[in-house]
């Protein structure tokens, strides 16, 4: 077959709405590089939101997994010894020693320093 | 061939599939897909891809005539937000045709050909401004009916495609409303103009969500794409509710629907209308509609004229 | 440059909005022909992100039309749509057709010249925007500041298509060469201020005129280098010149155009 003469590139747009928030996948679009995948993106994908940043990447550049090593995902739910609800015990034990327990919540919480109360 | 994969016989994997989406599961461009599932998929998603470039047409003439500087942006807007669609659409389209080897060009060409077709609305006139508003608000209006019945389509990318252009939808309605508000508040000639153009556009309307059934026009994709949940309701549903929806907001702007026989019937929960002409709706969408030619040709000359930049861009792709 | 500023006092006003005009108008015709593209750019993707360069555009006419409102010029509607091309201040290049044909027949449209029309006004307007940041009558000077903000990605746009085309093929070049030489015969009142120049600069609302082309000149000159060109000549005296009322039929079509509706009944609101 004859090789068609054509510059489409499939590139996924991801981008990020804060400085500080994760990026996020958009959608893709078709351009014949990165530079003009660049130019494309924010107006086709982010015309209403802020934008702090955007990645653009081919798709061919992307691994991904096949249906078949998607298998590999599964996995036994026996694994408490690592979750927070194999240790929900604790907190009835610093109950009687008349402690509060330090949760997720309260462990996070500190971010803003630490004040002696 | 893997041994980790068991081989599935045809019928074993259209069980699985079938399961899968009858559990809700969303179904990928990768994923293994009957072929009549991608076929109407494709058929559906391209011509409604196509339909929305089609459709920046008709809106895109009145874009440097708006009468303000402010209309002026807003419809640009909103005609790039058409052709955003268009574009979020083909993609959808373009990867399930990947298999099959077609492009984006492809459609084109499928489209000058007469192959794939495009929304009947977007076939007709847009004579004056009050058009440029009466498509925002009720084209847009029905597209919106039909596009969030799909919004938990089975197939993802389809999915996540209309959840983006339901949101930028709301913005649509907003933008029409905005524009026949003031028609419908301004001068007797404004508000002629208003009536004039909801007269013009109202069988198109009816006809924009498909006939009642197959044996109306003999042909209707409607049954396929229920039964693989990429749509929950029929197309007379679809109508029933653009109309519970819009007939009280026309009429309260003291606008009159231009059919004598138009009625709510009380004992069948209905809205009783005079049938559009499916024998015309047959002949617009083949391309015979009254403006079918015209666009066609500003689409085709355009591509064609461009088609050295497309050209360009292939020897500094990488 | 001075760091006085001035106010719209009555033996300052005249300066000032003739400046004003010329800002609104370019940008809003700018921004016309960049509309009547919509729809029918060569690729969907650019179609979309090209549209917000067009509206960004006119919302930047539509800031100075609002300065010259306020200084009792008129409803900025009524500027934008009313005023017949013997008064308006645009330059030659803005008001050329984008090809052959109507947007709503046949537009044989040519992106090679959108694409170096666009990217040399954009150069300019960027040079004239950094030193309207420094211009002595205030309300003028913010609007820059708030200008400047979107011309960095109007630039980025128009010259990775500048030089995407001008690297690709034989054809492109050709096209973009011609395009090139097309825009430079017009370019000779791009930067001009006009009959009102010398009151405008001595007012110090903006740099002269000579100096701002200096600029472009240099920085158009790296461009050119990279991709081994030589930079064209600017011709110095235009034939014609927008800043004084000069103008083709062209821009009677493109005002018949912009205020169709517009004209249906002024005093309605729309």
């Amino acid at each position: 077959m004859e090789q068609k003469k054509t510059f489409y590139h499939e590139f996924e747009v991801f981008s990020k709405r804060t400085p500080s928030s994760s990026f996020q996948h958009q959608f893709s679009l078709l351009a014949p590089n990165a530079e003009m995948a660049m130019v494309m993106a924010q107006e086709n994908f982010m015309r209403r939101e802020p934008v702090a940043d955007i990645w653009v990447i081919q798709r061919e550049h992307i691994r991904g997994l096949s249906k078949e090593e998607k298998t590999a995902l599964n996995r036994l739910d026996n694994k408490d010894y690592r979750e927070m609800k194999g240790y929900g015990y604790l907190k009835k034990k610093w109950r009687f020693y008349q402690q509060k327990m330090f949760d997720e919540k309260e462990i996070l919480s500190w971010s803003g320093g630490n004040k002696h109360d | 061939m893997s041994v980790l994969e068991k081989e599935l016989n045809e019928h074993e994997k259209l069980e699985q599939f079938i399961a899968r989406i009858e559990a809700g599961d969303k179904i990928e461009a990768d994923d293994w897909m009957p072929e009549e599932y991608r076929m109407a998929l494709i058929k559906l998603i391209s011509m409604h891809g196509i339909s929305e470039i089609m459709g920046a047409l008709p809106e895109k003439e009145w874009v440097p005539k708006a009468p303000s500087l402010r209309r002026k942006l807003g419809i640009m807007a909103k005609v790039q937000d058409e052709m955003g669609h268009g574009q979020l659409l083909l993609r959808v389209a373009e990867d399930l045709l990947k298999p099959y080897g077609k492009d984006r060009g492809d459609l084109m060409m499928d489209l000058f050909s007469g192959k794939l077709k495009f929304h009947n609305v977007f076939h007709m006139p847009a004579k004056t401004w009050a058009d440029a508003g009466v498509i925002g608000w009720l084209v847009d209006g029905a597209a919106i009916i039909t596009q969030t019945n799909m919004l938990n389509s089975s197939y993802g990318p389809y999915s996540r495609a209309l959840h983006r252009i339901c949101a930028e939808e709301v913005f649509h309605a907003h933008h029409g409303e905005s524009i026949i508000m003031a028609l419908a508040e301004g001068t007797e000639e404004q508000r002629n103009m208003l009536q004039e153009s909801l007269n013009g556009w109202w069988e198109a309307l009816l006809m924009f969500f498909g006939p009642a059934s197959s044996t109306t026009t003999g042909s209707s994709k409607q049954d396929v794409t229920i039964k693989y949940k990429i749509r929950t309701s029929t197309n007379e549903e679809l109508r029933q509710s653009f109309f519970t929806k819009y007939i009280p907001r026309i009429q309260s702007l003291g606008l009159t629907i231009p059919d004598p026989t138009f009625r709510f019937d009380e004992e069948q929960q209905l809205w009783i209308y005079q049938q559009p002409d499916w024998t015309k709706f047959k002949q617009i969408i083949t391309n015979n509609g009254p403006r079918s030619q015209a666009r066609l040709n500003l689409r085709r000359v355009s591509y064609e004229t461009n088609a050295w930049v497309r050209d360009a861009l292939s020897a500094v792709s990488n | 440059m001075t760091e006085q500023k001035i106010t719209a006092a009555p033996e300052n006003k005249d300066a000032i909005v003739s400046l004003l005009f010329q800002l609104a108008d370019d940008d809003f015709l700018y921004s016309f022909r960049g509309s009547e593209w919509l729809g029918l750019a060569p690729h969907i993707e650019e179609d979309v992100a090209s549209s917000s360069i067009s509206q960004d555009s006119m919302g930047h006419a539509a800031m100075y039309y609002q300065l010259l409102e306020e200084l009792g010029l008129g409803n900025a509607d009524a500027l934008a749509h009313l005023r017949p091309a013997n008064k308006r201040k645009n330059c030659t290049l803005v008001e050329r057709p984008n090809g052959e044909g109507c947007y709503m027949e046949v537009p044989k449209y040519d992106w090679a010249y959108a694409v170096v029309r666009n990217y040399f006004y954009t150069v300019a307007k960027k040079i004239k925007i950094e030193s309207l940041k420094n211009c002595s009558y205030d309300p003028l000077a913010q609007v820059a500041v708030k200008v400047n903000i979107e011309l960095y990605y109007h630039l980025l746009h128009w010259k990775t298509w500048f030089v995407q085309l001008l690297s690709s093929t034989e054809e492109a070049k050709q096209r973009m060469q011609g395009a090139i030489d097309q825009v430079m015969k017009d370019f000779g009142d791009v930067f001009s201020l006009g009959t009102d120049g010398e009151n405008i600069v001595g007012l110090g609302l903006i740099e002269d005129e000579n100096v701002l082309l200096q600029r472009w000149i240099d920085q158009m000159q790296t461009v050119f280098e990279s991709i081994n060109l030589s930079i064209p000549d600017i011709p110095s005296a235009p034939a014609l010149n927008g800043r004084n009322f000069e103008h083709t039929e062209d821009l009677d079509s493109a005002i018949a155009t912009l205020s169709e509706v517009y004209r249906l009944d002024t005093a309605a609101a729309w």
